[in-house]
């Protein structure tokens, strides 16, 4: 099975995912995988859920901060600008109290807290994946593409989605119970008229919301998870321990793409002894890669001269992804069916 | 938890139909109304937990809810000074 067979096979897998270990080549596959889908014809959105993104680098534009941007017909990039986002948010909050209560000024106490709570450690990765199902439920693209964040902040994330999800559980819990004692009391005293319960339509929502995001990342329909591993001892084995873990989360693994595999030819040039000895190693790498993964392997990208940004390169990397495109679809893109997560 | 809601209801039920035997109603809504506020309290800890440095819940989420919580927010903090051991009433409530 190649990485083009996946796509043809299970055209209902709209959201793509490059996991891996940091730097080996998740948003150059991403970036190159948005191109390839948008020749095809395809609806596209390539994002990037990392607060320190890179598709600006790749696409060799300043994308962010400044919604999705067109790169080339149907297909479209963006990098989210969390301090932005989460600033907006804070305004929000500020306003509706101001609103409810009708106050001159938020009380210091609130105002303090709104400001601490913006600079928790994972405030920007919340933020973000807030907006990613902002982005998702609105349904306006065939494929979404995560440009990922490396291993460690996915499974961080993955996991505080979980234990977040036993918590908005209980505390809903928790408000539904609340909401059963009102509407007792406001019974026994027949006149008191009863209020609906804000707070617990907000949780519901919050609930809904991280559901949203957390879901599609397991999602065995409709997500298709690549690993990317590159043919060297260290990142082997890292990532079978990472392999591990996301299985435990339930991430569906579609398979692997080997990156920066040295063209074995080479061997039979004239080259510098330290590369030949770099492509003796690969060599027991990839068989070792072919042992652990065999079928699982969907292709082999080639180590390319230079750095891959700017489209020439990306078509490039495209094509030694996914093979080059015989039949430029002319049928207008059309969305597949509402995002319904 | 929810055994002890539900024997909470079936007795403000029963309540009710004793009220018809003239009973008053002003000590089961006192009752409940002191039973809600308990839980109002602890709602807000949950809320607001990580001021004591126990981050609880995703806080970019949590602050939606700030907004509604103004109001309980100053006698939360007086009574929460009153409270001996945080999170045994955690453990206790909804562990
Ligand atoms: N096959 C390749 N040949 C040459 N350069 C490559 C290849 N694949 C990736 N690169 C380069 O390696 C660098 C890292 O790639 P990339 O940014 O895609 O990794 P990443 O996994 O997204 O990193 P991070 O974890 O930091 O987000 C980039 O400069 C990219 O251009
Ligand atoms: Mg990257």
């Amino acid at each position: 099975m190649s990485l083009a067979n996946i796509f043809e096979e299970y055209p209902e897998r709209r959201y793509i995912m490059f996991g891996g270990k940091g730097g080996l080549g998740k948003t150059t596959f991403s970036a190159a995988t948005a191109y390839h889908l948008a020749k095809s014809g395809h609806r596209v959105l390539v994002f990037s859920v990392d607060p320190q993104a890179s598709l600006s680098d790749i696409f060799e534009r300043d994308i962010f901060g400044k919604g999705p941007v067109e790169i080339v017909p149907n297909l479209f990039a963006q990098e989210i600008d969390a301090d932005q986002h989460i600033r907006a948010y804070q305004d929000e909050i500020r306003q509706k109290i101001l609103d409810m209560y009708g106050m001159e000024e938020v009380p210091e106490e609130i105002e303090s807290y709104i400001q601490a709570a913006a600079a928790e450690p994972a405030m920007e990765e919340s933020a973000i994946f807030d907006q990613v199902v902002d982005i998702v439920v609105a349904a306006e693209y065939d494929y979404y593409i995560y440009d990922l964040v490396p291993l460690g902040h996915a499974l961080y994330y993955l996991s505080m989605a979980s234990v977040y999800d036993e918590w908005i559980d209980k505390i809903t819990d928790l408000r539904e119970e609340m909401e059963e004692y009102s509407k007792v009391a406001s019974l026994i005293q027949r006149d008191k008229e009863l209020e609906e319960d804000m707070i617990l339509q907000e949780l519901l929502d919050i609930k809904y919301r991280i559901n949203t995001s957390s879901s599609i990342l397991t999602d065995k329909e409709k997500t298709a998870f690549f690993f990317v591993i590159i043919p060297e001892e260290m990142a082997l084995i890292d990532t079978l321990k990472a392999a591990d873990l996301f299985a435990k989360y339930d991430v569906p693994l579609s398979g692997y793409v080997v990156n920066r595999v040295i063209p074995p030819g080479l061997a039979q040039q004239n080259i510098p002894e330290y590369l030949r000895n770099r492509l003796k190693m690969q060599e027991g790498h990839l068989a070792r890669i072919d042992e652990l993964f065999g079928e699982q392997v969907l292709a082999q990208i080639p180590e390319f001269e230079r750095d891959v940004t700017g489209l020439p390169m990306i078509e490039k990397m495209a094509e030694a992804m996914f093979g080059s495109i015989t039949e430029p679809t002319t049928a207008p893109s059309k969305s597949v069916e509402g995002a319904n997560p | 938890m929810i055994k002890r809601i539900e024997a909470m209801i079936e007795k403000s039920v029963r309540a009710l139909r004793e009220v018809i035997y003239g009973m008053t109603v002003y000590d089961w809504v006192h009752e409940l109304e002191k039973a809600r506020n308990e839980q109002e309290r602890l709602f807000t800890l949950i809320i607001f937990g990580d001021l004591l440095g126990v981050p609880i819940l995703p806080p970019y989420h949590m602050l939606r809810l700030v907004p509604y919580l103004v109001p309980s927010f100053e006698s939360w903090r007086r009574s929460m000074l009153r409270e001996r051991d945080f999170t045994d009433l955690i453990d206790q409530e909804i562990g």
